[in-house]
């Protein structure tokens, strides 16, 4: 339960030359944590690797537009280990990486072109059935004329409406707008004397002309001919650019793929930064690892490394528990709910990991206020059959379902119907002050147990003060029981007792001398801040008692909305009846199981998290082979 | 956060963060600092440790965008929506200005580790990948690399012209129009409340813009009106395109001049040069963000309006620190400071 208590701090002293291997070692563990705070800087000033990070920038560069040329290569045989990444072995592959490039790279300029040509064409295409269709003389138009300057091409869609404002300012218009896609055809007239203004405008508004073929006009036949053959042309220049990258592939591909591996293997060593420092062939390299993975941690070095190395590990220290990556409990069952909680925050090193607390307490607080068995049945089953969309979240819907079974049992209440099953504990609305009780109830056990956690998180992160006197703090959870307990009694007729307002009066002096020593306020700021603090202390904990009774309200309203459903469906004919009955369940599935959830999260995160849950650690990412590192 | 206990929350973090805003005073007393007191003064001695003195320049420049951005961030938390957007879309300009240096790198052809060093390191919410763009091979392989990205439509255009002249110019503007044009938009989408006040303060930074860049490209590249007026920004506050067009339309910077609208400008205002309608402009707009800082009912303006005066500050303290390690004269520097010192747009 104490969050990433196991976590150790690791120097691993080797030689210089061992520090890629080393890092590769460790990532393939992936339970180490680079450290790069320079605890070591006087000794070993030195941070390696630059050079190699950058070669293994660039080669991915490299690789990845290969890639974009080539298609994905096949996956790496998985049986093969990862090679060593040697610097003089990345050189390589880096040039030989750049030479690929350079020598596809044409190719590539080549298909880009291929492709803008075709595009060109369709444009062609379309615009010669635009203009056939306005009866436009386009051998007029390409001709010379002595007053009229006339363009035709395209131009991005949206520089349509700033071109047309422009050009109607200086004095031009566009006659013609067709295409429905990123671009337009159009057709731009002015005078000739001001074809250099025409010309600026349209080169700022990216306007592409298009050459329109001779034959146009003369004959429908020879240009249908001259623009097929134009289009072969073009199929048959693509076809000999293909041939020629997959000649390449089919001839490159195994060391294209050794490539990726190296570089693959190369990434641990060149995202390590400070992690790793030297000085001449003396190498560190410092992070944090689980205790229980050290010893195999070093088996592994042994058996990779060439030179001797040593590997020394120690418990953290107080001043860096808040660097200790921790790792929030989360597998199987309570995957989801460790999502949930690293949404709210990382839990500091050792402090209450709240995942399994998260997980228990959000099933018996969704049952509570959705307790049916036919809902929680309708859940449990939505969650198996959409499992592959749900992954994880499978497990919060099953235990989810299985909770609001289990209360419906214990509510007897099946799809909104109480009178198939007897109630193995009660029905809701059959005494509706009971439930709120126990809502207080189950409320007065949360927050108290949250206090208790509270207290512990601040006595381990050395916060005495806030431990005894803060905010959920040991006298302040004194003072809310004292007065809880004294008002219950009240409520029994039988008067405030004695021990409560001793306890209450002490507490609260406690509580309000402390704030007061704290604060550095001016006299009267201090008055007024001590008093609002305190009241504060007093207002939130009743204030949060009470906002449990929402699980009555919603296990209350849960009864209601189906007696609703009932209603609607007893006033209409056989038919209408169970269509409304389908669809008032589906309603009160969807609908009231969103909003119990949401409210169940609330009552976790602000009644219980932000109680005792500082939510500030570092988050656990260890070093790991592949990509994912530098990106 | 409700929308009380967000302006509560704005309110309070600027009135604090105003504190970090230097007043004229202070930078000309900066300004006239020797080397050591000012390293001391300003920070600058952090960066001892950081190799050359360009390196320790670049540390220090990413340092102080960075709290820049630290700040931001702070104004960003209590914000959502709109708001926020807005507010994302200002430090966006980063970006911009990382694409601007890479393609200007890449058509002189420097190294990728100068090209680098020209860069900002930029938060987790602008999520240029500006390695991958900085590993193209050249300005065409920037292109089709920034065509993957939201400035997808821009990279197309400019692909389109490249075949003809990879025009910087004529990318900076069109980057800067897709900038301009995406705020004024996310500025519409806000409450009434705060679309006015913040449109002002943006109408006045378009219309510096656009002016000083217009008499630019029209007298110092000599460029035709109509594509100057293409190249506009549009959401100027005074400066529409009618009125731009009379100005882009005369022969020479005076007789443009004539033609700017009167409250555009200071009575005041030197309109000698296009740098000193620059400073003059820049000034006029400091001026304005200090009092919509100080009294805007629109506490998302006045957050907008800090981040432009802060951004300004930044920028003349690196100008001094610039200046005194690489030896300027004092006039020099004086000179630029005043270039500097207020809205970069």
């Amino acid at each position: 339960m104490r969050a990433g208590y196991d976590m150790r701090h690791v120097t691993l002293k080797l030689m210089r030359n061992d520090l890629p291997r080393a890092s590769l070692v460790l990532a393939e563990l992936e339970t180490f944590v680079p450290d790069d705070r320079p605890l070591l800087e006087a000794e070993l000033p030195e941070v390696p690797g630059k050079t190699f990070r950058k070669r293994v920038r660039r080669a991915w560069g490299y690789l990845d537009r290969l890639t974009g040329l080539l298609g994905e290569q096949p996956p790496a045989d998985p049986s093969r280990s990862f090679p060593t990444p040697h610097r003089d072995r990345l050189v390589e592959t880096d040039d030989w990486l750049a030479s690929s490039w350079q020598h596809c790279a044409p190719c590539d300029e080549a298909l880009h072109n291929i492709e803008e040509a075709y595009r060109e064409l369709g444009q062609l295409e379309q615009s010669l059935e635009d203009f056939r269709g306005l009866e436009i003389d386009l051998g007029r138009l390409q001709g010379e004329h002595q007053h009229l300057d006339m363009r035709i091409g395209t131009i991005p869609a949206d520089n349509l409406d700033r071109l047309r404002e422009i050009l109607t300012l200086s004095g031009h218009l566009i006659l013609n707008v067709a295409g429905e896609d990123e671009t337009r055809r159009i057709l731009v007239a002015g005078e000739k004397h001001r074809s250099d203004v025409l010309d600026s405008v349209l080169r700022a508004a990216a306007f592409q002309p298009l050459a329109i073929p001779e034959s146009f006009d003369s004959n429908p036949q020879a240009l249908r001919d001259e623009l097929r053959q134009r289009r072969t042309a073009l199929d048959e220049e693509r076809e000999i650019v293909l041939r020629k990258i997959a000649d390449w592939k089919s001839e490159n591909s195994t060391r294209l793929a050794e490539a990726r591996q190296l570089l693959e293997a190369a990434e641990p060593y060149a995202s390590l930064h400070g992690a790793a420092r030297t000085r001449g062939a003396l190498g560190v390299l410092q992070g944090w690892l689980p205790e229980s993975q050290i010893d195999h941690a070093r088996q592994r070095l042994d058996d990779s490394l060439e030179l001797p190395f040593l590997l020394e590990s120690r418990r953290p220290r107080r001043d860096e528990r808040h660097l200790v990556p921790v790792q929030v409990q989360g597998r199987g069952l309570l995957k989801p709910f460790a999502i949930l909680v690293q949404q709210y925050g990382v839990p500091r090193f050792g402090e209450f990991d709240p995942t399994l607390l998260f997980a228990v307490t959000f099933a018996c607080m969704f049952g509570m206020m959705f307790g049916d068995i036919g809902h929680g049945g309708v859940i449990l089953l939505a969650g198996l059959i959409l499992r592959k969309r749900l992954q994880s979240f499978t497990y919060l819907f099953v235990l989810a379902g299985l909770s609001s079974m289990l209360f419906g049992w214990l509510y007897g209440s099946i799809f909104g119907v109480e009178h198939w099953i007897h109630p193995l504990w009660i029905a809701p609305m059959s005494d509706p002050l009971y439930m709120l009780s126990v809502a207080l109830a189950w409320g007065v056990g949360f927050l108290t147990l949250g206090s208790g956690i509270a207290i512990r998180n601040r006595l381990l992160s050395g916060d005495q003060g806030g431990a005894l006197f803060g905010p959920g703090g040991l006298f302040a959870l004194i003072l809310y029981l004292a007065l809880l307990g004294g008002m219950i009694n009240m409520a029994q007729g039988r008067g405030f007792p004695l021990v409560s307002t001793v306890a209450v009066l002490l507490t609260l002096t406690l509580i309000a001398v402390y704030h007061w020593r704290e604060s550095e306020a001016p006299l009267g700021e201090r008055i007024v801040t001590v008093f609002i603090e305190t009241y504060e202390i007093v207002i939130g904990y009743l204030a949060s008692s009470l906002s449990f009774l929402r699980l009555a309200a919603f296990s209350l309203n849960h009864v209601a909305l189906s007696l609703a459903v009932f209603t609607l469906a007893d006033g209409m004919g056989w038919f209408g009846h169970w269509i409304t009955l389908i669809l008032g369940n589906i309603f009160i599935i969807v609908l009231e199981g969103l909003i119990v959830t949401i409210q169940t999260l609330r009552l976790e995160y602000y009644e219980g998290f932000s109680r005792y849950f500082y939510g500030d650690g570092t988050p656990y990412r260890p070093l790991r082979v592949g990509r994912s590192m530098t990106r | 956060m409700s929308r009380l206990a967000e302006q509560a929350y704005l309110r309070t973090r600027l009135a604090i963060m105003r504190e970090n805003l230097i007043e004229a005073d202070r930078l000309a007393e900066l300004a006239a600092m020797p080397y050591d007191e000012l390293a001391t003064e300003s920070g600058f001695d952090e960066f001892d440790g950081s190799g050359s003195p360009g390196q320790r320049l670049a540390a220090f420049e990413r340092a102080q965008l960075q709290s820049w951005l630290d700040e931001l961030s702070a104004l960003l938390r209590p914000l959502e929506g709109s708001g926020r957007r807005l507010l994302t879309q200002w430090a966006s300009r980063y970006e911009l200005l990382n694409i601007k240096a890479l393609v200007r790198g890449k058509i002189g052809q420097l190294p990728n580790d100068e090209i680098e060093r020209s860069l900002y390191l930029l938060p987790g919410f602008l999520n240029l990948n500006i390695e991958e763009l900085l590993n193209t091979d050249n300005v065409r392989d920037l292109l089709r690399q920034l065509q993957n990205t939201r400035y997808r439509r821009i990279a197309t255009q400019a692909l389109r012209r490249y075949e003809e002249n990879p025009d910087p110019f004529l990318l900076d503007a069109t980057l800067d129009q897709q900038f301009y044009g995406e705020l004024i938009d996310r500025a519409g989408q806000l409450d009434s409340g705060d679309r006015n006040e913040i449109l002002d303060l943006i109408g006045r930074i378009v219309d510096r813009h656009n002016l000083v860049w217009s008499l630019r490209y029209r007298f110092n590249y000599f460029l035709q009106p109509s594509e100057v007026l293409y190249l506009a920004i549009d959401g100027g506050r005074v400066l529409n395109r009618t009125r731009l067009q009379r100005v882009v339309n005369e022969e020479s910077l005076a007789e443009a001049c004539a033609q700017l609208p009167a409250h555009l400008l200071p009575d005041d205002a030197d309109t000698s040069s296009i740098t000193q309608l620059d400073v003059a402009l820049k000034h006029d707009i400091e001026r304005y963000a200090m009092r919509v800082l100080r009294v805007s009912p629109s506490v998302l303006t006045s957050a907008l309006a800090y981040l432009v005066l802060r951004h300004g500050d930044i920028m003349s303290l690196y100008a001094i620190v610039h200046a005194r390690v690489h030896g300027l004269a004092d006039e020099v520097l004086l000179a630029s400071l005043d270039q500097l010192h207020g809205v970069h747009g």
